[in-house]
């Protein structure tokens, strides 16, 4: 009975149906299946006998999978328009994490060093200045990671088919492995502190091309636990 | 009528039941089935786990809402209708005694 819960789930999962409708159903339908198969034995079947009768009234696994899919609302909006949840919205996450991230920067260099021409270097920040700056080091710098490994989680959890994660994958490593931040005191702001970010991405070749392994380890290690993750899924599948 | 029921033609009828039967009183799932086998006389008979994914459908219109409650030591999802399922429940039965009234005059010969 398990396995028939198992493969249901799978079936519907591989549909799009949302994992939180999903789960409630196998939910519902193990309650349900409880209580049909206590009112059989109730009138006097055996265990085994009331088990079959059970499952019989609660219909055959392509009748609860169909009227699952047939209602087209329950379907994630990862099946729905995966384009934007795997392109758009990770990269709209990285955005705002390092929009973040640069207002640490540049609210520290005014609080902490305010006479100091770049926030970068300029000696060693010690008790809270530090910690602030290294907050704001470890979003900028975790952030595609975790981007990156929350594609990869919403991918197995939803069964996307593997092109889509693939491709937020590598737009999040293009983005964090030629991002670029600058910093400086003058400028057309006069005397504020201008904060600003740049992408390496089209400016040449050269620089492409120095950033391309940061591209690349970025890309293997948010990559990675997906990839084994449906190594193993193939594995159990065939087995 | 037999266990055998037209698909198509009972699209929109479970949906149907269930409006009627939570306008009564909020239910759980396995009672709701049974008021609809005892009711109908057995009449409709479909996959007893095919009504869960109605009842998420409704839930996810607005027309219902559901609530965890544990009885007898079980816990229960437990559905209620909004003012809205019962709206859409005045709509759909009132759209059915169209229908059936006017299949009942073809079966008579009006």
């Amino acid at each position: 009975m398990a396995r028939l819960f198992d493969e249901l789930g799978e079936r519907l999962l591989r549909a799009g149906v949302a994992p939180r409708h999903v789960r409630r159903y196998l939910r519902e339908l193990g309650d349900h299946l409880a209580d049909l198969r206590a009112e059989e034995e109730h009138a006097g079947k055996s265990r085994a006998d009331a088990e079959s009768a059970a499952l019989a009234r609660l219909g055959e696994m392509e009748d609860l999978a169909r009227a699952m899919m047939e209602q087209s609302h329950l379907q994630s909006w990862s099946a729905r328009a995966p384009w934007a949840m795997c392109g758009l919205a990770p990269l709209f996450v990285l955005a705002a994490a390092w929009f973040v991230a640069l207002f640490i920067l540049w609210s520290g260099w005014q609080i902490f060093k305010p006479e100091a021409t770049s926030p970068f270097g300029g000696g060693p920040h010690y008790g809270f200045a530090n910690i602030y700056f290294q907050a704001g080091k470890a979003i900028y710098f975790g952030a595609p990671y975790f981007v990156g490994w929350g594609i990869g989680w919403m991918a197995a959890r939803q069964r996307l088919k593997v092109l889509w994660p693939i491709l937020g994958l590598a737009l999040v490593a293009l983005a964090a492995g030629t991002a670029q931040v600058h910093a400086s005191r003058t400028g057309a702001y006069g005397g504020a502190y201008p904060v600003s970010m740049s992408f390496a991405l089209g400016s040449s070749i050269p620089a492409f091309l120095a950033n391309i392994q940061d591209v690349a380890v970025i890309l293997t290690f948010t990559a990675l636990p997906y990839l084994i993750w449906r190594l193993r899924q193939a594995r159990s599948l065939s087995s | 009528m037999g266990r055998e029921t037209n698909s198509n033609f009972m699209n929109g009828v479970p949906e149907l039941l269930i409006l009627k039967l939570l306008g009564q009183g909020d239910m759980y799932g396995y009672e709701i089935v049974q008021a609809i086998r005892n009711r109908t006389g057995e009449a409709i008979a479909v996959g007893e786990g095919v009504v869960y994914p109605v009842l998420h459908g409704l839930e996810q219109d607005g027309a219902l809402t559901s609530r965890r409650k544990m009885v007898n030591g079980r816990s229960r999802v437990y559905y209620m209708v909004t003012p809205a399922g019962l709206r859409r429940f005045a709509e759909r039965a009132q759209a059915w005694t169209d229908l059936s009234s006017a299949i009942q005059k073809v079966l008579t010969g009006g």
